[in-house]
């Protein structure tokens, strides 16, 4: 074999094959990711508060306003080093878990991706009972959430997310009692639906008097969808734009999060408000999951239990208008608690995780409608 | 010629001078970069796999582990490890439902490549036959690439909506509003502006290669300008042409921002469907069943455009 020799500086084809192989295998290493969290699990921490905390957190929270302000506030209090990524769509940050996750310490999850992560052995046990913080959150939302498995806790609820009617009112004397509303034909043309196949077939499904977690009468579901068609002006497919549609006035009436209402109402002064009308409202819950393979576990424990603290809590309504998992009554104005108080004869129903079937059914119901 | 190898000694000598005259670390690196060339000079298969190995190696890794990673999924039940079916084929290419979307996607991408292909060949012809700030128009064509996707298609929102800047323009001349947002012309609107770019740097490039004598040519004989251009211009640049048409046509047919943020209720395109699956109805094998149905549909779309145009990376003049 030919080598070009010149002292340190020499080739050879094996020392580059080499040096070439160890660059593509740590390379590829890279780009598979794989389990490179501390060594140090939430479960270890058996007495509050945890010590050594990791210098830094990085944080997926979609809630970006509110994110700055525990950024700043929680890095100062614990002398952690934040960082968020926001994000649009759950399935971002869960392809991240699915590759192996070496990156995100904390996320802010729907309870139906949380229950995927839970399935797909993605998240740390979580030490609630040690946490002096899970005592605020209140019951509604620990029992409606799903976050259990086999006895262990794998989510500390945040925040819970109502899918309501919002309407305008001034348009409207009172708050309609119907989702019959986006079926009246003296709106037609100033009404929208979410592009969500999930949402508006739940809707539809609870204007017909069905359940909409296991409907019973898909071609009703479909036929009352294709007759709204023509009365509506658009089906919103992104939230800003949702919430345009109400502060331009577009519409009078859609669904639309209680926290778009919120920013739609006090953020930009429109005249809107939101209403759960009386065939029902659906309602989610987001939950503070750690993922396995993250680099700063115990920062991240740290910070869910922060997270919940009723002062932090507030400040998720204060800056979002989301109602958060912890009673925050005493820290709101009147006007605030006037907004985010859920009457208790309202008929609120948790939007548990669909069937694989009913999935299946509401995605193809939608995209009938969209092609009809 | 193939110089010959300088011995190492020779080598080692040279490099002792440089080192004496410029100071070390320079001529170290020279005398590395002399070993490395000298290396590959030497071994031409390693050389061809360096040079050819990385492009190689990114279209692998990044787009044929992938297709066939989504190959293997639409074949199976579950996203993961499912067993084997050819169901989700059958539900796809079975269905009047999706079949619909497909052909509405297809006729909404023809209405945009046409628009596209007609504003971009007279925006590009003119930039070439009639300007002088060439470089200016172009800079100016290409500037919306600049921002992102997003951003422009809420630019366009703002611009369209009911008592929004078309609309208030329209006001001012005593006009009636048009209130053009959520509707099929919002979502040709959206589209042309969008891909114009992709077509006119083509049709550029062709035109510009274009002999002008042979247009002058042409009126000499007594063809007029409708028929110069057909028989003379468009045949020299239809290269072009097609680059510019596929360049629009693909991206259309897979797009779901521009419709979903600027349609109304009736602008369903299979791409939303597409990512309907991988995002909300969690049904990846259908979802991947689709993408390769499409890419397959695609891929032969490109195989016929590139036998129309004779060859379709060639954009200059030179048809045969």
């Amino acid at each position: 074999m030919r080598k070009v020799t010149d002292g340190s500086t020499s080739l050879n084809r094996r020392r580059f094959l080499q040096g070439a192989a160890t660059t593509g295998v740590a390379a590829a290493a890279g780009c598979l990711g794989g389990d490179g969290g501390s060594d140090r699990v939430p479960m270890d921490v058996t007495e509050w508060p945890p010590e050594n905390l990791e210098s830094s957190l990085n944080m997926w929270n979609w809630y970006d306003s509110w994110a700055e302000y525990a950024i700043d506030a929680f890095g100062e209090e614990f002398d952690v080093d934040v960082s968020n990524s926001g994000y649009s769509s759950a399935d971002q940050w869960y392809s991240q878990l699915q590759a192996g996750n070496d990156e995100i310490d904390n996320i802010a999850a729907t309870t139906n991706w949380v229950e995927r992560s839970i399935e797909n052995d993605f998240l740390h046990e979580i030490p609630v009972d040690i946490m002096p913080a899970w005592e605020n959150i209140t019951d509604r939302i620990k029992e409606a959430s799903s976050y259990q498995q086999d006895g262990s806790t794998y989510a500390v609820p945040e925040s819970l997310v109502l899918y309501p009617l919002t309407y305008n009112d001034e348009y409207f004397d009172s708050a309609p009692d119907s989702w019959g509303v986006l079926w009246d034909e003296e709106h037609e043309g100033n009404l929208c639906m979410w592009d969500n196949a999930t949402v508006s077939c739940q809707i539809a499904a609870l204007y017909t008097g069905q359940d909409p977690i296991q409907p019973d009468d898909y071609d009703e579901i479909e036929e009352v969808l294709i007759q709204q068609k023509p009365l509506l002006q658009t089906y919103w497919g992104d939230y800003q734009q949702g919430m345009s549609l109400f502060v331009n006035e577009d519409v009078v009436a859609g669904p639309l999060t209680m926290g778009r209402t919120y920013s739609a109402r006090f953020g930009e002064g429109a005249p809107v408000h939101y209403t759960a009308p009386q065939e029902g409202a659906m309602y989610t819950s987001d939950l503070f999951v750690i993922p396995k393979g993250a680099p700063n576990p115990i920062a991240s424990l740290q910070f869910t239990n922060w997270a919940s603290e009723t002062e932090n809590a507030a400040q998720l309504f204060e800056t979002m208008g989301y109602q958060p998992a912890v009673d925050i009554s005493d820290e709101l104005s009147e006007e605030d608690a006037e907004f985010t108080n859920w009457p208790d004869e309202w008929n609120l129903v948790f939007s548990e995780t669909l069937s694989d079937e009913v999935r299946s059914r509401y995605d193809e119901i939608w995209t009938a409608v969209k092609a009809a | 010629m193939a110089r010959s190898p300088r011995s190492d000694d020779e080598r080692s000598a040279e490099s002792g001078k440089r080192l004496a005259a410029d100071g070390g670390s320079v001529s170290d690196a020279d005398g590395r970069l002399s070993d490395l060339t000298s290396f590959f000079r030497e071994r031409p298969r390693l050389r061809t796999l360096a040079i050819a190995g990385p492009p190689y190696g990114l279209l692998v890794f990044f787009f044929a582990i992938p297709l066939l990673a989504m190959l293997v999924v639409s074949f199976q039940t579950d996203q993961i490890g499912g067993a084997w079916t050819l169901g989700n084929y059958v539900d796809f290419l079975t269905s009047e439902t999706y079949l619909t979307v497909v052909w509405r996607t297809f006729l909404l991408s023809v209405q945009v490549t046409a628009i596209v292909a007609g504003v971009g060949y007279a925006l590009a012809y003119s930039i070439v036959r009639f300007s002088r700030r060439t470089t200016l128009l172009l800079l100016l064509v290409i500037l919306p690439f600049w921002t992102s996707y997003i951003i422009r298609m809420y630019a366009w929102i703002n611009i369209l909506q009911s008592d929004g800047v078309l609309d208030s323009i329209l006001n001012l001349v005593g006009l009636p509003a048009l209130s053009l947002l959520y509707t099929e012309t919002a979502v040709l609107i959206g589209f042309t502006y969008v891909w114009l770019p992709l077509a006119v740097l083509p049709f550029y490039a062709s035109l510009t290669n274009l002999d002008a004598d042979l247009i002058e040519a042409s009126k000499d004989l007594g063809a007029g300008p409708i028929r110069t251009f057909l028989s003379v211009t468009l045949p020299m640049t239809i290269n072009g042409v097609v680059t510019g048409v596929v360049l629009v046509f693909i991206p259309t047919f897979g797009s779901f921002i521009t419709p979903r943020l600027l349609g109304g209720t009736n602008n369903v395109m299979i791409g939303m469907v597409i990512e309907n699956q991988f995002k909300s109805a969690f049904n990846w094998p259908f979802g991947a069943a689709i993408g390769m149905v499409i890419s397959v549909v695609v891929v032969a779309l490109l195989v016929l455009a590139t036998r129309l145009g004779g060859g379709l990376f060639g954009t200059g003049g030179e048809t045969s």
